[in-house]
């Protein structure tokens, strides 16, 4: 019979708890962000936890409508609209060489032109790690670069460009100028 | 002959056949008898009176000759007279004598008075000299010359007449004679045959007397031994049959003693079974009361089902605002992401700016991580409550299903209640039978008693049946040795 009672008094501890640090955040001076972190999106894709550096990404969308486009692509899902620009959508998890079980939610809309938006199944959480905990080895590996060390385990990071590189390969365009921001 | 008669018919076939020829011996005998007298009654007859009478003719004659002898000397008219009348007896003599005599004696009688004529011619010569003179000298003399020799004649054939009739009463005799032996001689036959006969009627009847009686004596004394035998069995089985009738009798009493206790448990029994039916008629309440409560119980469980289903209805309205909280969070999220994304490319204002959207995204963590634990709240209480519902449908389901089997438990208790009043009247029949029962039983106890006693005095009668059968077998020796057959 404590079993409630503690429930309702652990919530009630963490309402005022929530509710200290909502107060005090208001006391405490402007901070910014140093350099010394880096901004991740914790994703998943064919059931594979992925990575990818969120200064990569322009905009992450949940349910966006794709038009699917008559291809032999495999990985090409179709084209949507961003803010009335048209954008390719490629399946991450079939550019990574997984099996596509299911239609991905979420779609990446990545920086840097041309335009390109990544599909995948799952957004996991957003986190901020410092630099210290991403793993780069230097090398690029297909579209992988790199490796996040996290709590619940370690997540190959998305090389954006490459992927973009790749993509264009793959639809038989030369191969672009890469861009970084 | 005499096969397939009985004894009794042979021996009156036999004494009826010695009976007749004894008949027709005596009859025999008495004709014989007959025959012979009348014989000799003949016999006698001819030498009684015609020999009497040829003498009484002799004498006659000497007394007519005396009387002429006397007429020759004295002359009287008396002697004349006298002769006459002798004369004429004579004559009578004769004409008697003839109708007695045979042929040849009547010839002879003929010439006798032939003779007699001519003597009494003389006679009447001589007495007429007589009477004519004084004296006799003459008429001596002339009877000397013709009268003696006629007398003389005469006298020879009356001696002749004599011889005859002696001749033929002898031959009389001797015929008589002969009669009477054919006579004795067919007497004599007879008796040899109905001796004889008596002696093979008496073989005959002795034969079958000694085979017939001495056969039957041999069955009558092999009965008796049979007879013996079984009176000894019966000995024996009497005996017997008398210890197993004092057994029965015991045990007849044992069982009487148990009838008596069948007797009153039965009494016991009918009067719990009378309890039994009362209470069981005073449970009839408590079941109405009972079937009540179910009935009660039944509504509140189906009103907790009501309930259970609304609160489940509730819990998943709550899901609902859950899941809008959710997505808004997940916009929040999202739009935290974004402007994060957004400051990043702002400068020094963009970095405070994401300072804030960092802040944003950790409350819509925050308020997505409660509304999962909310979510997970709610889905234990749809989980409890699916769980309840089951439970109390399964419980409601217990409770039609313990209604209906309460309901067959009122049929069966009814049915009981009937089959205790059912068992009450058996019980009832039961106890009267049993006190029926004791009571043949003890009928059955004197019964036996008697028996036991008859069969005590079947085995003194077997005892003396088997006394009586030996007596009967030494009386059967004894008949077949007066029989003849001499076995024993």
């Amino acid at each position: 019979m404590t079993g409630p009672i503690s429930t309702a008094q652990s919530v009630a501890d963490r309402v005022a708890g929530l509710r200290t640090d909502f107060d005090t955040s208001f006391a405490e001076p402007a901070r910014t962000l140093d350099g010394e972190t880096v901004e991740l999106l914790a994703i998943g894709a064919g059931g594979r936890p992925y990575a990818l550096r969120l200064d990569q990404a322009s905009g992450v969308h949940p349910d966006r409508p794709v038009t699917a486009l008559p291809t032999t692509l495999r990985a090409l899902l179709g084209v949507a609209g961003f803010a009335g620009a048209v954008v390719p959508v490629y399946d991450l998890a079939a550019l990574l060489g997984h099996a596509v079980t299911q239609q991905p939610r979420w779609l990446v809309l990545t920086a840097g032109t041309p335009s390109l938006a990544l599909a995948f199944h799952e957004l996991d959480h957003h986190l901020r790690v410092p630099v210290s905990d991403v793993i780069d080895d230097g090398g690029r590996k297909g579209y992988l670069r790199g490796v996040v060390r996290l709590p619940d385990g370690n997540r190959p990071i998305i090389d954006v460009p490459a992927t973009r590189a790749l993509v264009h390969q793959l639809a038989g365009h030369p191969y672009p100028q890469e861009e970084s921001r | 002959m005499m096969g397939g008669r009985t004894y009794g018919s042979k021996l009156a076939a036999g004494v009826t056949a010695t009976v007749a020829l004894t008949l027709l011996s005596v009859v025999t005998s008495v004709a014989g008898l007959i025959i012979v007298v009348n014989a000799k009654d003949s016999a006698i007859t001819a030498a009684s009176q015609d020999l009497v009478r040829v003498e009484r003719a002799g004498r006659v004659l000497e007394a007519r000759l005396a009387d002429f002898r006397g007429y020759l000397v004295y002359g009287t008219a008396e002697y004349a007279e006298r002769t006459a009348a002798e004369r004429t007896q004579l004559r009578s003599e004769f004409s008697t004598l003839r109708s007695s005599l045979s042929s040849g004696a009547a010839n002879l009688l003929t010439e006798v008075e032939a003779a007699e004529e001519r003597w009494a011619g003389a006679v009447e010569q001589v007495m007429a000299r007589r009477a004519s003179q004084d004296t006799n000298v003459d008429a001596a003399q002339l009877n000397e010359e013709i009268a003696v020799p006629l007398r003389e004649a005469l006298e020879t054939s009356l001696a002749k007449l004599t011889t005859q009739v002696q001749a033929d009463v002898a031959s009389a005799r001797k015929k008589s004679s002969q009669r009477a032996a054919q006579a004795i001689g067919l007497i004599i036959g007879l008796g040899v045959i109905t001796v004889i006969s008596a002696i093979v009627v008496a073989w005959r009847l002795s034969t079958n007397l000694r085979r017939e009686v001495g056969a039957a004596v041999g069955h009558i004394q092999s009965s008796s031994a049979q007879l013996e035998a079984a009176a000894s069995q019966q000995v024996t089985g009497g005996r017997d049959q008398a210890s197993a009738m004092s057994e029965i009798t015991t045990t007849i009493s044992e069982l009487l003693i148990t009838s008596r206790q069948i007797a009153d448990s039965a009494q016991r029994v009918s009067k719990i079974a009378e309890e039994t039916e009362a209470a069981a008629r005073s449970g009839d309440a408590t079941i109405d009361q009972t079937r009540a409560s179910m009935a009660a119980i039944r509504a509140q469980v189906d009103q907790i089902v009501q309930h259970m289903l609304a609160l489940g209805e509730k819990s998943q309205q709550i899901g609902l605002v859950v899941d809008l909280v959710s997505e808004l969070a997940e916009q929040t999220n999202i739009l935290a992401i974004n402007a994060t994304i957004e400051a990043s490319g702002a400068g020094e204002w963009g970095r405070r700016f994401a300072v804030v959207a960092e802040e944003i995204r950790k409350l819509a963590d925050r308020t997505a991580a409660s509304a999962k634990e909310i979510r997970a709240l709610i889905e234990d209480v749809r989980g409890a409550v699916n769980t309840t519902v089951m439970a109390t449908e399964i419980g409601a389901k217990a409770v039609d299903a313990g209604a209906r089997q309460f309901d067959d438990a009122t049929n069966s208790f009814r049915e009981i209640v009937q089959l205790v009043s059912t068992t009450n009247d058996a019980t009832r029949e039961i106890e009267l039978s049993t006190k029926q029962q004791t009571t043949a039983v003890e009928q059955v106890n004197v019964a036996a008693s008697d028996t036991a006693r008859v069969s005590r005095e079947t085995e003194a009668s077997a005892v003396q049946t088997k006394q009586t059968a030996t007596h009967l077998s030494t009386l059967s020796g004894d008949l077949l040795e007066l029989v003849g057959t001499g076995r024993r």
